[in-house]
């Protein structure tokens, strides 16, 4: 009788283990992901920068060499510039990149995906882009604000041509 | 010289059954030539009782898959039968092995006969009658 | 790697030892762990139907939905929501200590190497399933495990767009999405159940449902956890924000904290070479793979006990191919058949009493061979003096394996204890080669060739054919189940078989050996 006892009792505490365990670490132990202090920068966006380079007639001969189907006129190439990327933060750059165009012929979008924890606080936030051959080392895209950073908020910085430049939210 | 006459009323009409049952008719009377002969040592005769012991424990297994296939009502009685049977040649090894059947070889036959016989009239009649749409 | 086997196998072996006497052999929880995999994942689904149907898939709704679910009435939906997650977690454990513990038995090398490499996509499925439903509560933790796993897959260069992007800020996730995911979490599961049928297939009778009073304790015990710890969302997600403090579940979600330690690289390397190495497992040395057993036509019937016997159907009956009127034959697919000789054990022509040196039968195992086990069973014979003279047949991957002979104890190995054909039981005694036969085998719950003892007790018994003869003296007969753990065990129970063998009549051993059992065969 008191082994068939010893039996429901031994049986009742490894359900009960198993249960405990299963139980807690459905939920816990708790891990910091982020310092609750800390703010989070992301940036991101994915933007074509123009085609620059010239288009060119191409000679008769040329377009005999080529399939009847793809006889164009112009020879336009497809290679996109590399984008230059600039992030600064209180002044200090955190990002200074340049971000290649995507594909295998290079005519993609440059796209970008960081994120940067910072502390909470309120911070001079500058982005810097370049999309465009030049040599005065000037800027095609810049944007400078001020924001007030609660701990464990995500800022984001985006970029859209078409919306005018940089958007931070 | 044959101690079971083989007759087309063996039939069951189940064409694998009746060649295995032709296969130990074959055997038994083969055994009983050698029981004639003056050399029948007791060594053959042990070695073919056997290959009869062998040979009948496959054939039931065959016929008791077959009764379960075509799910043959008298299945149950059957197949105790063939364990009888089984326990049966058992036994007649080990008289013979005791040396039983020294110098009495034709009680050894009668035996088998029996031993076969009985079962084949009864039971494998009775299976042959409801295989064969009786 | 039997240096990594052992020491998991041990480990086992105590833990089994003690579940043995807390559960008893046959509800011990550690001889079903892929049926509780089943019975869990059977709990998952049935919750998720319940959960389902009050469930929003839409973003903005989902949390809420989900809180309405657990909470109002509680006792309904709230309660399938927690079994929901527990038996999930539970699943998980169940599933890592099933492949451990088959890692720890080697039932899963060689030939059985099927059921092993197919249980991989298993695991992935699992977790992608769990993954999926953690995202659906659209929690912070939710928030947590979406943008967390994008930006590890984001690494693999599949992506054009990088799909972290989705979550990007308040707005990004729209209903497509997240729809999709949803979808995710339906279809998921759903092959995962197919992959499931696939991981048995080479497996005759698998156990994918647990004995009752198990599946009712562990019902219960996940029943009285989601009553006592109601499952419990962890406020509604924001992708204006971070989660900072994460409370994952670390049955599913370990890997996340192990990416912003390390790097989404390095994890990916180290899935890939945890996968690697896993899938190699069935090959890695020591690997010896005895000859598959062969068919000798002439003897074969077709009476098929062979394929009903055998444990991971190996054999099947085709139609005849010899011209004998026979309907079939028995056919071994070699490359699943593991050597293990229930095979050779079922068939009705594997008797001893014949004189035949080569003792041919209709299906036999090269290694060994029906005459090599007839020679060793006269050879252990020979080996033992006395009037308590017993032969042990046992098995290799039991108790007996190393059970030491001594002057009147012998023992004949064999790869699996179903190899041995009742007949030989009967030849042993009726030829007086011993007093008494011990049958040694595995232990159910560990059983190495998983039918070997189940079929033997059942021939035994005359309940399974080939059935032991009723003449057999059962007072010189004995058996014992035991796994190698319980070597004292199977000792003590020899000694105490040996202790109530009647004595022999002093007729029979007076009586002649026909065939002189005692010289070499003719």
């Amino acid at each position: 009788m008191s082994a068939r006892l010893l039996q429901w009792a031994g049986q009742a505490a490894a359900y009960a283990g198993f249960a405990a365990f299963v139980g807690y670490f459905s939920s816990a132990p708790a891990y910091t992901h982020l310092d609750p202090a800390m703010a989070l920068v992301k940036v991101s966006f994915s933007h074509g920068a123009p085609r620059q380079a010239a288009c060119r007639e191409r000679s008769a001969e040329e377009l005999a060499k080529l399939p009847p189907t793809m006889r164009r006129k112009m020879d336009c190439p497809r290679v996109r510039p590399t984008v230059s990327l600039e992030l600064l933060v209180d002044g200090i750059p955190l990002i200074a990149e340049s971000l290649p165009p995507s594909g295998l012929s290079k005519d993609g979008p440059s796209r970008i995906y960081r994120t940067i924890p910072v502390t909470a606080g309120t911070h001079t936030l500058t982005a810097r882009l370049r999309d465009t051959i030049r040599d005065d080392g000037e800027w095609d895209y810049e944007r400078t604000i001020t924001a007030e950073l609660a701990p464990a908020q995500n800022f984001v910085v985006d970029f859209r041509a078409d919306a005018g430049g940089f958007l931070f939210r | 010289m044959t101690l079971i006459e083989w007759r087309d009323s063996f039939k069951t009409g189940i064409e694998s059954v009746d060649f295995e049952h032709a296969e130990l008719v074959a055997l038994i009377n083969r055994l009983y030539d050698r029981l004639g002969a003056a050399s029948g040592r007791r060594e053959a005769v042990a070695a073919f009782l056997g290959e009869l012991h062998d040979g009948i424990a496959a054939h039931f297994a065959l016929e008791e898959k077959l009764m379960r296939k075509h799910r043959y009502a008298g299945l149950p009685e059957h197949k105790d039968d063939h364990e009888k049977l089984l326990d049966e040649i058992r036994d007649i090894m080990e008289e013979h092995e005791r040396g039983v059947f020294d110098d009495a070889s034709d009680r050894l036959a009668e035996r088998l006969d029996i031993w076969f016989s009985r079962h084949f009239n009864t039971f494998d009649r009775r299976l042959h009658e409801a295989v064969s749409g009786g | 790697m039997n240096a990594l086997r052992r020491p998991v196998r041990a480990f086992f072996a105590a833990l089994e030892g003690l579940f043995d006497r807390i559960f008893g052999p046959e509800q011990n929880p550690l001889a079903h762990l892929g049926a509780l995999g089943f019975f869990f994942y059977w709990i998952v689904v049935a919750t998720g139907v319940h959960l389902y149907i009050g469930f929003d898939t839409s973003v903005a709704g989902a949390y809420d939905s989900v809180e309405h679910l657990s909470r109002s009435p509680w006792f309904l939906a709230g309660v399938s929501r927690s079994l929901h997650r527990y038996a999930s977690d539970a699943l998980v454990v169940v599933m890592f200590v099933h492949i451990l513990r088959e890692f720890g038995l080697d039932r899963c090398r060689g030939v059985r190497w099927f059921s092993w490499v197919v249980g991989m996509p298993i695991i992935v499925f699992v977790y992608a399933s769990g993954i999926s439903g953690y995202w659906l509560v659209w929690d912070r933790l939710a928030q947590y495990v979406a943008i967390a796993s994008t930006e590890w897959l984001d690494w693999l260069p599949i992506f054009g767009e990088p799909i972290a992007r989705n979550f990007l800020t308040r707005g990004s996730l729209d209903d497509r999405f997240f729809t999709l995911l949803v979808f995710l979490h339906i279809a998921v599961p759903l092959i995962l159940v197919f992959v499931l049928w696939i991981h048995l297939q080479r497996i005759s009778r698998p156990d994918i449902n647990p004995p009752k009073r198990l599946a009712a304790g562990t019902a219960a015990m996940l029943l009285g956890l989601s009553l006592v710890y109601p499952a419990t969302s962890q406020g509604p997600a924001d992708l204006g924000t971070v989660t900072s403090i994460v409370r994952p579940d670390w049955f599913y979600l370990p890997l996340y904290p192990l990416v912003d330690f390390l790097s989404a690289g390095s994890v990916w390397a180290i899935v890939a070479g945890a996968t690697l190495v896993m899938l190699a497992i069935p090959w890695l040395p020591p690997l010896r793979r005895p000859p598959a057993a062969v068919v000798t036509l002439d003897l074969c019937n077709g009476c098929g006990r062979c394929a009903e016997d055998c444990p991971y159907s190996a054999i099947s009956m085709a139609p005849r191919s010899d011209g004998k009127p026979f309907e079939v034959e028995a056919v071994v697919d070699p490359d699943l058949c593991v050597s293990c000789g229930i095979c050779v054990g079922a068939c009705p022509t594997s008797t001893p009493f014949r004189s035949d040196p080569k003792l041919p039968t209709a299906i036999d195992v090269p290694e060994p061979a029906l005459h090599a086990l007839r020679d060793a069973t006269r050879e252990a014979s020979r080996r033992c003096v006395g009037d308590r003279r017993i032969l042990v047949f046992g098995c290799l991957h039991s108790a007996a394996a190393l059970q030491p002979e001594s002057a009147d104890t012998a023992v004949v190995p064999l790869p699996c204890v179903g190899m041995l054909p009742p007949s030989f039981i009967d030849y042993v005694l009726s030829r007086d080669l011993a007093d008494g036969v011990f049958l040694a085998g595995c232990a159910d719950s560990s059983s190495y060739n998983r039918l070997g003892p189940r079929w033997t007790r059942a021939r035994l018994a005359g309940e399974r054919d080939p059935r032991l003869r009723q003449r057999v003296p059962r007072d010189r007969l004995a058996a014992a189940w035991l796994a190698p753990r319980d070597r004292k065990r199977l000792a003590a129970e020899i000694d105490a078989f040996r202790a109530r063998l009647p004595k022999r009549a002093p007729a029979s051993s007076a009586r002649p050996a026909l065939v002189a059992e005692r010289e070499p065969a003719q």
